[in-house]
């Protein structure tokens, strides 16, 4: 691969293992059939730094514009994530108006959803040291120094040259982010 | 800075942060950690000694740390009046709340969106605001809370922003700039800065602090103006961020009896057998 780590291309990295109790395998398994079933996954996270409407939505929608997308890359890892596998039952793009997730649609143990297609295994190394992070509160900071400790994931753009020692992550699974990218979801409130 | 307990001081500030809604983090409500509330406060306190002091929103609630420090006696310094004004109800019932618990007399609140006329009252002698940073609109999220500050104050008196500082971003240079420039156009200058001050409970970005940049009015003249609504586009497209302009008016609070107590509907009993 390594046609995606061109200088200017938007990717979101995200370390996944175990999540809500479901393997990575299984979830890979599940998220396939719900892609076929409804030409879309929603993949569920949690935290800031790549929030839907803040962080997520308008790094994509700049690249939309543009005729591109970004992409979700992932680094397979063993992790415990104790989350109760409870299924969300709405999604939201804008937190405001809520409408219920389709049946054929699966998201558990979180607070927030990328709108993923085209999910598949792909090797590759992505350099963090020539990557920095997008937009918000870290914007420009550079991604080797900002995946660290606590933070697990990140909107990067991928720059022209190495800034800092050459620390790589390694890439086994990617997705392509699409319209409409991130979205709240959360449990029915009657 | 007088001896303080600090012991005394941190509980204090954890009865405050008891009362404390929680953050809602898509309006960039980012709460400053307990520690530095001390701090924070304690300073406040001093810079606001016996003055009439607003606070132009404020989510961490170092205007009811400021006044229940004084009050339990903690510290025997503080402003004369305290009046928050804030667009989350739950924050000014919050204030209400606990200035009616602890009989905190000079301290109040209003709900109020900063990009509606300030209505005033507009004779306070200083004001804080620890606003949205303004990372993607180089500071223009600031300078709205700023410019209701200054009204508060009829553009004389003091001013305290809580603002983003790093030594390694561009951004909060950029923004503290802008900031800096803004306030000498509106007859202000910069009294003082307390560099790379404050931590916040902020997971994408855990390392970035704050500074305390402190204005003080070149005259003391009341200067005669007319509030207006803020709706340029310009000023509010990346309010909340690259492409987020704000949308809601009021986060408006949902009654309940048991205010501070875990919800129902976090948890189910599981009784014993008799």
């Amino acid at each position: 691969m390594g046609n995606l780590i061109v200088p200017g291309q938007g990717v979101l990295f995200m370390k996944v293992g175990t999540h809500a109790r479901e393997s990575l395998e299984d979830i890979i398994e599940r998220k396939t059939r719900e892609i076929e079933e409804s030409s879309f996954a929603l993949w569920g996270y949690g935290g800031s730094t790549c929030h839907p409407q803040t962080m997520v939505q308008p790094f994509a929608r700049d690249y939309h514009r543009q005729g591109g997308r970004i992409y979700l890359v992932m680094e397979p890892m063993e992790s415990k994530h104790f989350a109760e596998p409870v299924r969300a039952d709405e999604l939201s793009v804008d937190g405001i108006k809520w409408e219920p997730i389709p049946k054929p649609i699966n998201v558990k143990g979180s607070r927030y959803a990328l709108v993923i297609q085209n999910l598949r295994k792909e090797e590759f190394d992505l350099p963090l040291d020539r990557t920095e992070v997008a937009l918000g509160n870290s914007m420009g900071a550079p991604g080797g120094k900002y995946i660290n400790g606590r933070v697990d994931k990140a909107c990067l753009r991928i720059l022209d040259e190495h800034h800092g020692p050459d620390r790589r992550v390694h890439i086994g699974l990617v997705a392509d982010i699409v319209e409409p990218f991130a979205v709240y979801v959360r449990n029915k409130i009657d | 800075m007088a001896e303080l307990d600090l012991k005394s001081a941190i509980n204090a500030i954890s009865d405050v942060i008891e009362n404390r809604p929680r953050s809602l983090r898509e309006f960039d409500q980012i709460y400053m950690k307990a520690g530095d509330m001390v701090m924070q406060s304690e300073f406040v306190a001093r810079w606001s000694d016996g003055k009439r002091l607003s606070f132009i929103g404020d989510g961490d609630a170092i205007s009811v740390c400021v006044a229940y420090l004084k009050k339990r006696g903690i510290i025997n310094y503080g402003p004369s009046q305290i009046t928050v004004f804030d667009f989350d109800e739950r924050i000014v019932s919050a204030v209400k709340r606990f200035a009616d618990r602890e009989a905190l007399e000079n301290l109040g609140s209003e709900l109020y969106n900063c990009l509606d006329v300030f209505a005033g009252p507009n004779d306070f002698d200083c004001f804080y605001t620890n606003p949205p940073w303004g990372a993607s609109n180089d500071g223009e999220s600031v300078k709205v809370f700023m410019q209701r500050g200054m009204e508060a104050t009829s553009y004389r008196g003091e001013g305290m922003v809580v603002i983003a500082d790093d030594p390694d971003l561009t951004w909060p240079k950029r923004v503290l700039a802008k900031v800096q420039q803004f306030g000498i156009e509106n007859g202000f200058f910069v009294q003082k800065m307390m560099p790379w001050l404050h931590s916040y409970h902020l997971d994408d970005a855990p390392d970035l602090r704050s500074c305390n940049l402190i204005f003080k009015a070149v005259s003391d003249e009341v200067k005669i103006f007319d509030s207006s609504a803020i709706d340029a586009k310009d000023r509010l497209e990346n309010f909340y961020g690259k492409e987020n302009a704000p949308r809601v008016r009021y986060v408006r609070e949902k009654k309940t009896l048991g205010y501070g107590k875990a919800h129902d509907d976090e948890y189910s009993l599981e009784l014993l057998e008799s």
